[in-house]
Order: structure tokens, then sequence, then C-alpha cells
């Protein structure tokens, strides 16, 4: 069967993989990391303009490379093709393969970083997207120079001790090795960005089982939701974490 | 311009070096210290709301003013100890919930308040139910703000709530929740009080809420009457 698949590019190289081993011919468009920074309602927007953009009659299902990722999916219609997402809070969820374990390990450790090859090597850091992002806009991410020009270098201090408290609270970076890597550089770095901030690394070993159910189907309930044509993605935040959004 | 209106004028402007010395100018001039928050303190940060609402402050702007309102609360504070007729708006207790750790919001939400005239009992990140219903019960809360950043743990607002009422303190206190993800349906749906969109959103509800009280307090006076 022919498929979409509309993804965030920080699965670019897992949904690759999966894409090359599918019993299905798959088309993709990658969207830029990062979405989820610039605030839902341009997040969703950003995602239906993809949605709506795909000739639905050429394909048996669109498929989403997206979680509820902070609500950038709530609100989002199918057009005149079943779409596909992933019962996910995040791409976490994608990374090790199901929300059950996600949900597991972060609890047990909320003050973690995750990194994979995606996550290192996708997004731009001064693109269109840096600038639309919120952190941009709410004036959290100033430089010490930026601030002192701004509000005095007595205020620029007390901002960039206070504005740093954003990330005081971290205290791992969690490698999670998919897999797809293609020697240890990325583990590396990962390991390096631990060290310079003095935080715990640890490695994980992924799971792409979930990455390879959305391109292969079939999609069961309990990991999927099937947005038949026409309809519209809501949160649900229990276990199911998306649902369809009730009819007018 | 009277030292209290420069002293509003400075905080809202986040000077606080000038914060300092006007209020300790104003109190040489025979200012009561409970006149400073009506007088300066309070119109000054509901005018920082006002901008940041309007998109003319952000984030670096509401910190500075936060930061010069309490160089002028922190001299007050010592010479209002015991000073009856200068009591709180009344005694909010916040926190980040469970599992979650972004606490910048939840900070701008506590100045806000703090600068509204309310009593601020911060209990930091990553809040759990005992610790949160011990500290509404030890402080004689009125309010309980929780905030969080992700749908992964905004689900604990639920769990928190249901363990004010299983501690038989929910009467007791309004319970408000906001965050990013977090919106009016959720807030409703989990049995909250109210739903705070941004930091003003918050003091706006808080102010509501007493209002209301105090309504109801002398609808009951006129009833027993």
């Amino acid at each position: 069967m022919r498929m979409k698949l509309i993804s965030c590019e920080i699965f670019y190289r897992e949904f690759c993989a999966a894409i090359a081993r599918s019993v299905n011919t798959i088309e993709v468009e990658f969207l830029t990391k990062g979405l989820h920074d610039v605030g839902a309602p341009d997040m969703l927007a950003r995602i239906q303009a993809a949605v709506d953009r795909v000739e639905g009659s050429r394909y048996h299902a669109v498929l989403l490379g997206y979680g509820l990722c902070n609500n950038g999916v709530v609100g989002l219609t199918a057009g005149d093709t079943q779409l596909v997402i992933p019962r996910a809070h995040d791409c976490i969820t994608l990374f090790l393969g199901s929300k059950e374990r996600y949900l597991d390990y972060f609890q047990g450790h909320p003050g973690v970083f995750f990194e994979t090859t995606g996550w290192l090597e996708r997004g731009e850091s001064d693109g269109e997207l840096s600038q639309l992002a919120l952190g941009k806009k709410l004036g959290i991410t100033a430089s010490f120079d930026e601030l002192t020009a701004r509000y005095g270098e007595d205020n620029a201090r007390y901002l960039q001790e206070e504005l740093g408290r954003l990330t005081s609270h971290y205290r791992q970076i969690t490698f999670i090795e998919m897999g797809v890597e293609p020697d240890l550089s990325f583990e590396s770095r990962a390991r390096e960005k631990a060290e310079s901030r003095a935080w715990k690394f640890e490695k994980q070993r992924g799971d792409s089982g979930l990455i390879q159910r959305l391109v292969d189907g079939p999609w069961d309930e309990s990991e999927f939701l099937v947005v038949p044509p026409g309809r519209t993605v809501a949160a649900d935040y229990n276990s199911g974490i998306i649902c369809l959004s009730a009819t007018e | 311009m009277s030292t209290l209106d420069e002293l509003k004028e400075v905080i809202i402007n986040g000077n606080a070096p000038a914060a300092k010395r006007l209020t300790e100018a104003a109190l040489n001039q025979g200012t009561r210290p409970g006149d400073f928050f009506a007088g300066a303190i309070i119109p000054a940060m509901d005018e920082v709301g006002r901008r940041m609402r309007e998109c003319e402050f952000f984030i670096p702007e509401v910190l500075i003013a936060a930061r010069a309102a309490r160089a002028s609360t922190e001299i007050l504070k010592p010479l209002l100890a015991g000073d009856s007729s200068v009591r709180p708006a009344g005694t909010v207790v916040c926190g980040t919930i469970k599992g979650d750790l972004h606490d910048i919001g939840k900070n701008i939400v506590a100045m806000m308040l703090e600068g509204a005239g309310f009593r601020i009992v911060d209990l930091g990140v990553d809040v759990g139910p005992e610790k949160l219903v011990d500290a509404v019960r030890r402080e004689g809360a009125d309010f309980v703000a929780l905030s969080a950043l992700l749908t992964t743990t905004m689900v604990n607002m639920k769990g928190a709530i249901e363990a004010l009422i299983a501690a038989g303190l929910r009467q007791q206190v309004k319970v408000m929740v906001g965050g990013a993800p977090v919106t009016e349906s959720w807030a409703q749906s989990i049995g909250a009080d109210g739903y705070g969109k941004d930091a003003p959103a918050a003091v706006e509800l808080a102010r509501r809420f007493i209002a209301e009280a105090a309504r109801g307090m002398s609808a009951a006076r006129r009833g027993a009457a």
C-alpha cells in the first residue's frame, strides 16, 4: 500500500531505516525540528498545511510522525484520507518504543534531557524557526551583552542568573541509541554535553518498534489513533493521550 | 510628582537601587509603611501586568520590575510586622506539579501575586501531593497555584486536587492551574477553580475569588441579620 508520512525531522534516520524495511511504499515529507517551540497554534497550522497538501486519493493513509507535542496536534483535521497518529506525549515515546516505557522512565528521572541522532544533528540555531521560537519571543534567550545593553549591567547580572534557572533543574543527559548510528560519534557528543554541564550521562537502548509499526500497519488501537477523513484530533490526557474530537 | 509616584515609576522601569532609595526617602518624609502598597507597589505591578498583556513587556522586564518591587518590600516588611491594619490579600501556596522542573512561569506568577499584595509560600518544583497538603494545612492557605509545562506532568494536577479532597482541605482553598499545555477545559475537567492563561490572568483570578468570597460573606451577614 502507498502511504504518505509527514514527520518531524527529529526522526529522520529512524524513519528512513523503517521505510527501507517496510512492506509499504512510503513517501515522506519531513518538517523542521522544533515546531513545539513556536507554540501550539503555529505548530498546528504548519502540520495542517502539510496534511492539506497531500493528494489524498493517492494514498491509503497519511501517517504522522508527531506525538501530542504540547498540544501541537490538537485540532488537526484529516483530509479525504485517514490520518494515523501514534498515541504519544512527544518524540521520546517513539524513541523508547512505547508510552508505558516512557512514562516509567520519566517518572523515575524527572530532570533528564534526551539526546538522539536527530536531536544532535537536526534543526537550525539561527534559521526562521529560531526567530519565531517562544523563548526568543518571551525574551529569555538573550545573551549577557544584549541584556546589558537593554537593562544595564546590574539588571543583566540578575537576569542571567534568573533565566539560567530554566535548565538548572536538569541533572542528566540520556542518549537513546536507536541502532541507526554510524559509529560512536553521536554518543560521544551527548556524553561531552553532559560532562560540560557536570550532569550525569546515561545510555538507553531505544526501540524502533513503534516507528516501524506506524509505517507498516495495522494500527493497534492501543498504540495509534486512526482519524477518519474529515475528523479532528483532540487531547485526551488519560492513557490514550489523544482522541477524536466530538462531532458537532 | 510625589515620592510614591516616583517609586511606582522606578518599579515599572525595573530600577531596584532607585526603588530602595525612594522607599527610604518616603519613609523619612513620614509615609506610613502600610501606604506603600496601595500607593506605589500594587499599581506598579498592575501596570507591569498590563504591559505584559499588551506585549510591551516580556519576561526580562517583568523580572526586573518584580526585583525592584522586592527592593522596596524588603525594607517595609520588618516595619509592618505586628501592624494588623496591613494584612496580605491572601496566602498562596504555589509550585510546579510533581515531575515538572520548569519553574520560570511559576516564578513570574508568584512575583506578580506578591506584587499584588498576596503572601506567597513557594514550594519550588516537583511538588507532590503530600508536600502540597502539608503546606496548605501549615500555612492556612487560601489559594493553591500549580503549574505544568508538559502534558506528561499536567496529569498529576488531578492527583494534587484529589489529595486536597482526601485531606479535607479542598473547601478551604481555591485551586488555580496554568502552564503552556493547560487549558480552561482541562482545569474544569480536574475540578480546579480556575485557569490562568498567563501571570496577569492569575492575579485577576485570585482577586476575583477574593471579591466573590467578600460578597458571599456580606450576603451571609445580611442573611443572619
